[in-house]
């Protein structure tokens, strides 16, 4: 194939061609360039860019988002922020929220993608189907399946507890403010689990198969080959799964407005359901008026925040990571 | 005694054959269990939706149906206009995946085949837009569709929901368009094929299974889309898709519990379905994500 077009060119090489004509075909390609990058910048910059540019003005002001922005609250909207105890807590409980699903995660899909990535396992892209089936269904609809779920067969689970006389009362599992974000943690923890379970495995698979049987020859145990062998193959990959994970779960925020809308009592408040609140109002605990001012600084807040967070975990990732070199350099050195 | 010995190694390696067989049984058992509890939720809506009023309450955990209740999804086709959310959904999704790959498609090619001036300052913005914080950026584009008329209407939800993936669309096709061999071009141009033709006739083709891929992200998250078109159909509920709708069905009346589960099979199969048919063109899109 290659071989032909080789000696196509060869037999149809056109003569070489005048600098104008080369220069007004290199014109032509250059409009044609721009006409085709057109459709993609115009909906980055009006629909991405803009936007963030625009809302950075609205932090300045107290808006209810009908007509123009005109009071004008400078700095006020953060100060608010900062002084309200209801973004802390829901600040906290995006932060538990990752802090529990992002471990759990990893580890249970670390531990399936080791069992399905044995070549001699079959039927292994069916399992590993069913696992990951969850992540392409929608988080509002699964919010309304475990609603229904959990209002119905929470009665049978009440039952098997009061049995076990675990338990007194029936419990109210999203009703409960106890409970309610336990369940929003379950419910995440399985809607996302297939991605982690997909990664895991396109790292396994770039280590090569030689590795693992030269180290079966040296009389290496499983656990041996776990150790020095998969983990250190998997730790470049591994830090990107982490990182998009932690991103993901930061994002929360469909599965809780359709579960619990952040209550009851603003128990499973995440910040992005505060925000939302905050500009659309209507939450079932209180009825605040909407200020879309306050909703963007609430979301500078949190964006500058987010970035603090990321370059703190780089910089931590990077010098655990050459630390690890420098120390393995020094056993090298002594050995 | 080499007969002995050869007896012997004979068992031992019979034994290690059986107890490799009884460890791989159990390993189908165990994820084959796990696997459909994994799903336990999905078939539990799927059983419910078939299920009447009366026995919804009373079977708890059970999620098959004594008798079916076909009339449910009837009900919620037409009555709870489950029909009209599913073709709304159904236009933005074929709406939003066409204008992503056409997009994507065109500026992946020209930034990863042609050289032009301004190309790393174009390069630049669409990178660092991926680290900028994305503030709550739904009001200035609600504020924007307002004042082009394009409020209410399903291209707002559309061009909106295109936007959102047009940066991730563009890398996708770049990386698999540096990765095409440059001859089939050249040769294309030495018979006489302009640019435009050369895309259209020749790269767009070959790059179907990037199409796919791109093709499947955009349908499975404009199908699944849960905000923009709650906060674009606040005004129209005739304009709702079905995540929507069925978010606002919990609030108008909680009483139906099998017609929203018939609701929520409308929903999740057809993208489900999609899925099966597709996926490896879904798992290769995310495996390439995390190997670069």
């Amino acid at each position: 194939m290659v071989a032909v077009s080789h000696t196509r060119r060869a037999d149809l090489a056109p003569a070489p061609a005048p600098a104008a004509r080369s220069a007004r075909r290199r014109a032509r390609k250059y409009l044609w360039s721009y006409l085709y990058l057109t459709p993609m910048l115009v909906l980055l910059l009006a629909f991405i860019v803009y936007p963030i540019v625009a809302s950075l003005g609205y932090t300045l002001y107290q808006w209810n988002g009908i007509g123009d922005p005109s009071t004008f609250v400078g700095l006020g909207n953060f100060r608010q922020i900062i002084h309200d105890s209801i973004f802390w807590r829901s600040l906290g409980h995006t932060f538990v929220y990752a802090a529990i699903v992002v471990p759990v995660q990893l580890v249970l899909a670390l531990a399936l993608a080791l069992v399905l990535n044995n070549r001699r396992l079959r039927f292994a892209s069916f399992y590993r189907t069913l696992f990951f089936l969850p992540v392409v269904t929608s988080a509002a609809v699964i919010g309304v399946v475990i609603q229904l779920l959990v209002s119905n067969f929470g009665d049978s689970i009440n039952t098997i507890l009061m049995d076990l006389h675990l338990t007194h009362s029936h419990i109210d599992w999203l009703g409960d403010p106890h409970f309610a974000l336990g369940i929003v943690i379950a419910v995440g923890i399985w809607h996302t689990f297939g991605y982690n379970l997909v990664y895991f495995l396109a790292g396994l698979q770039t280590i090569p198969e030689e590795l693992y049987e030269a180290a079966r020859l040296d009389g290496a145990g499983r656990i041996a080959i776990f150790r020095r062998i998969t983990i250190p193959m998997l730790r470049a990959v591994g830090v990107v799964i982490l990182v998009l994970a932690i991103i993901g779960t930061f994002q929360i925020f469909d599965l809780v407005q359709v579960l619990t809308s952040g209550g009851p009592y603003f128990s499973t408040e995440v910040v992005n359901t505060y925000i939302y609140h905050l500009a659309f109002g209507g939450t079932n605990a209180s009825a605040v008026q909407p200020d879309v001012g306050l909703a963007s600084a609430a979301s500078f807040f949190f964006g500058l925040l987010l970035i603090v967070f990321s370059v703190v975990q780089v910089v931590v990732l990077r010098t655990l990571v050459r630390r690890r070199a420098a120390g393995r350099e020094r056993q090298g050195g002594q050995s | 005694m080499t007969a002995i010995a050869v007896q012997q190694s004979a068992g031992r390696r019979n034994r290690y054959r059986s107890r490799r067989r009884v460890v791989s049984l159990a390993t189908h058992f165990a994820l084959l269990i796990g696997g459909l509890a994994w799903l336990y939720p999905l078939f539990w809506a799927l059983g419910s939706s078939l299920k009447s009023d009366d026995q919804f309450f009373s079977s708890g955990l059970n999620p098959l149906p004594s008798h079916f209740m076909w009339s449910n999804y009837l009900q919620a086709w037409q009555e709870a206009s489950f029909g009209r959310y599913f073709l709304n959904t159904l236009l933005i999704t074929l709406g939003t995946v066409l204008v992503t790959l056409v997009v994507t498609s065109m500026a992946g090619y020209v930034l990863a085949r042609t050289q032009f001036p301004g190309k790393k300052l174009c390069l630049g913005l669409v990178s660092a837009t991926l680290f900028l914080p994305h503030g709550y950026t739904i009001i200035p584009i609600f504020d924007l569709m307002q004042r082009v008329h394009l409020l209410d209407s399903l291209w707002s939800v559309i061009i909106v929901q295109a936007s959102s993936g047009v940066v991730f669309g563009t890398f996708l096709f770049m990386g698999y368009f540096m990765a095409i061999d440059r001859e089939l071009e050249d040769a294309a141009q030495v018979d006489g094929a302009g640019f435009n033709q050369t895309f259209w006739r020749i790269m767009l083709p070959l790059s179907g299974p990037m199409v796919a891929t791109v093709g499947l992200f955009t349908a499975i998250t404009a199908w699944n889309s849960f905000f923009l078109p709650l906060v674009f159909t606040l005004g129209r509920p005739e304009l709702r898709t079905l995540a929507v709708g069925m978010y606002a069905f919990i609030g108008e009346n909680s009483t139906d519990w099998t017609l929203l589960c018939a609701g929520t099979v409308i929903t999740l199969a057809p993208i489900i379905v999609l899925f099966l048919f597709l996926q490896r063109f879904f798992v290769n899109g995310l495996a390439g994500a995390v190997k670069q």
